[in-house]
């Protein structure tokens, strides 16, 4: 009987060890990339998205776009995207085209429709605000493993539940970010995400909120609440009508297709 | 009266068919635009020839898309117009679209009045050649009038092809007599003349492959067609220019590079105008400062310069250094700035362009256009006198 229980002692202190030697790094990173994974598979989607920018004093400006995606299967890819400017409306009728990269610039053109052109434009400012808002370019690709090296924190109770605590360096030297904190929870959905500055500084954080169970199968937040906590802005970023694998043209997102999506 | 007949005919064909098309399926469309009340000054005083001081002018622009047979064809009809004070050929409707297009699986087919943009240059748009230039509306040409085509689109991975036909061809607007700035004399509208026997009817024709390959935008065209810049001549009975449409033969290359924070652009045209040919360059590099000093804002340099071995080509030898300041603020607010000069050294003017949004729907433009030194024998002469600062406000429905 000790000689079973020694065993068992044995086996699972083998087994302890076998996981144990996984270092905070490793376990960072197969977090990180079980979190991206989980969100893959949509194929493509289309939503309308929402912003409510909100200064200090409590004012607020309203965005809006619509947005469509197309899943890259090639792993060392990226995705591809179109967004539709709407609100404000002097930005009406302009689309952005991006193929997004993971080990280069991404490719992006722009359609503006008071010169009927397509334009290419550089890429190099994913820290840059989108749309006047407290979002980055970069935080839309924010939960793709690839783009950071990953170190798992240890465990953090957050809203009642039990969540990983996950840091994160920016791999792209023009990041707006030195690194991230965040939380993701054991459904693997990221809940919030602290962003701290160049200079080290703590910049905003993003709340992800709203999650929803699309297709029976992956979980998005369909809100994004961002504090800015050096300027008190904050934006509230919603996804309406968001809908996956509905067989979206591949052709739309290549940049000939652009005047045909155009006015 | 002609061209206003046309327009008018096309108008008709494609209602007709809009309402054809409609009844089988509920209209799916959208419709947007803007009037902008414009002021300008003039800081010189009276113009030249005697003009205003000051200008009051009303500008507006409406677009209509509707979405056809489920999202396979589209129909758009986007116009400008303009109302202005003291320049009666500023006082005009224009259909820049006013098409139908179907969308095959690799083709495109395209019916109607279209803008297309040809090249890559901030500045110096010298393969650009489909639409003709507005020059009432401003001397660098940027603003176009709608060309009525027939334009099929065929795309693949390794590239795209199009091909326009254009069955009517429009004579360039020039500043009327009250307008400023404008040429020593005006341009008389009822002695025009052409090379080809066909006039304005004369179906141009034109060609073009693009393709992207990696960090490369690349176009190759070719046209062949009524040249859209006449040649104009003083008429000592009339004392106004009378103007000529050479055909024009001209191929194109445009190509950008985008390197991370660097663009480096290049357009050339190699064109044959009766027995004569010239070739023409023109590109440039840009580069942005992204986040400048830990702001949100952008700093962009534009450097861009211009070469034609015609000599007598006001944009042989002509250079711009230009800064684009990028707020990335709420308000969108943006400044575009530069100072345009001739390589030669005898002439130069600064452009300016503020905006801000003021309100949800609501937008302000500054402009500011200041002629430095000019040359006597230099084009822009005729224009010295014609610095102006003009503020424009936007209200987009």
């Amino acid at each position: 009987m000790i000689k079973f229980i020694s065993s068992i002692c044995i086996i699972s202190l083998l087994l302890a060890t076998s996981v144990f030697s996984e270092t905070d790094e490793e376990k960072g990173f197969r977090i990180a990339k079980e979190s991206y994974e989980s969100t893959r598979g949509y194929i493509d989607s289309k939503s309308d998205q929402i912003m409510i920018l909100i200064d200090p004093k409590g004012n607020e400006v309203v965005r809006e776009i619509s947005g469509k995606n197309l899943e890259n299967m090639d792993p060392d890819d990226g995705d591809k995207s179109l967004i539709f400017f709407n609100k404000p409306k002097d930005v009406e009728g302009t689309v952005m085209l991006s193929h997004t990269h993971v080990n280069d610039d991404d490719d992006q053109w722009l359609y503006l429709p008071a010169l009927g052109r397509v334009k290419r434009i550089s890429s190099s400012n994913k820290s840059g605000a989108f749309m006047g808002s407290e979002i980055a370019f970069e935080d839309f690709s924010g939960l793709d493993y690839r783009k950071y090296n990953w170190k798992y924190l240890g465990e953090e109770n957050y809203e009642g539940e039990m969540c990983y605590k996950l840091e994160s360096y920016p791999k792209y030297e023009n990041s707006g970010y030195t690194k991230r904190v965040g939380l993701t929870d054991e459904l693997l959905r990221a809940r919030k995400i602290e962003y701290y500055d160049r200079k080290g500084d703590l910049l905003k954080t993003i709340y992800f909120e709203d999650h929803k169970l699309y297709n029976d199968a992956i979980w998005f937040a369909d809100t994004f609440h961002v504090v800015n906590h050096q300027n008190d802005n904050s934006t509230i970023y919603k996804w309406k009508n968001r809908q996956l694998n509905i067989g979206l043209n591949k052709k739309d997102f290549e940049k000939s297709s652009l005047m045909r999506l155009a006015d | 009266m002609i061209e206003y007949l046309f327009q008018r005919k096309i108008l008709i064909f494609f209602l007709g068919f809009l309402f054809h098309a409609s009844h089988i399926q509920a209209l799916d469309f959208k419709a947007y635009g803007f009037i902008q009340p414009e002021s300008s000054i003039y800081i010189n005083g009276e113009g030249k020839h005697g003009q205003d001081n000051y200008n009051t002018s009303l500008f507006g622009k409406g677009t209509f898309i509707s979405y056809l047979q489920e999202g396979d064809a589209k129909f758009t009809i986007s116009t400008i117009g303009r109302f202005d004070q003291n320049d009666n050929e500023l006082r005009y409707l224009d259909f820049q679209k006013f098409k139908y297009e179907y969308y095959f699986d690799d083709v495109t087919l395209k019916v109607g009045n279209e803008i297309v943009f040809w090249g890559v240059n901030e500045t110096f748009n010298i393969v650009d050649i489909i639409n003709q230039s507005n020059l009432a509306e401003n001397i660098s040409g940027t603003k176009k009038l709608g060309q009525p085509m027939t334009s099929i689109s065929y795309s693949q991975d390794y590239g795209t092809f199009d091909i326009y036909l254009m069955p009517y061809f429009r004579e360039r607007p020039f500043s009327g007599k009250e307008g400023r700035p404008r040429l020593l004399f005006e341009v008389d509208e009822n002695s025009i003349t052409y090379e080809s026997s066909a006039k304005k009817r004369k179906m141009d024709f034109a060609l073009r492959y693009s393709t992207v390959i990696d960090d490369l935008d690349i176009g190759l065209s070719h046209f062949y067609g009524n040249n859209r810049t006449p040649v104009l001549s003083p008429n000592p009975l009339t004392l106004k220019f009378d103007s000529h449409y050479p055909v024009l033969s001209q191929t194109g290359v445009d190509i950008q590079a985008t390197k991370g924070p660097w663009l480096y652009k290049l357009e050339t045209v190699s064109a044959k105008e009766g027995s004569e040919r010239h070739l023409g360059a023109a590109g440039g590099i840009e580069y942005t400062y992204y986040g400048i000093r830990n702001t949100q804002s952008d700093l962009g340099v534009i450097v861009e310069y211009a070469f034609d071995d015609r000599n007598d080509n006001p944009f042989n030898n002509e250079g711009i250094i230009g800064l684009r300041w990028s707020m990335n603020d709420v308000k969108s607010s943006s400044l575009l700035a530069g100072y345009l000069f001739d390589m030669r050294g005898n002439s130069n003017r600064f452009q300016a362009e503020f905006e801000q949004r003021i309100k949800d729907n609501l937008k302000l433009f500054l402009d500011l256009s200041l002629n430095g030194s000019i040359d006597g024998t230099d084009f822009t002469y005729q224009f010295k006198e014609d610095s102006q600062i003009t503020i424009k406000v936007a209200k987009y429905f």
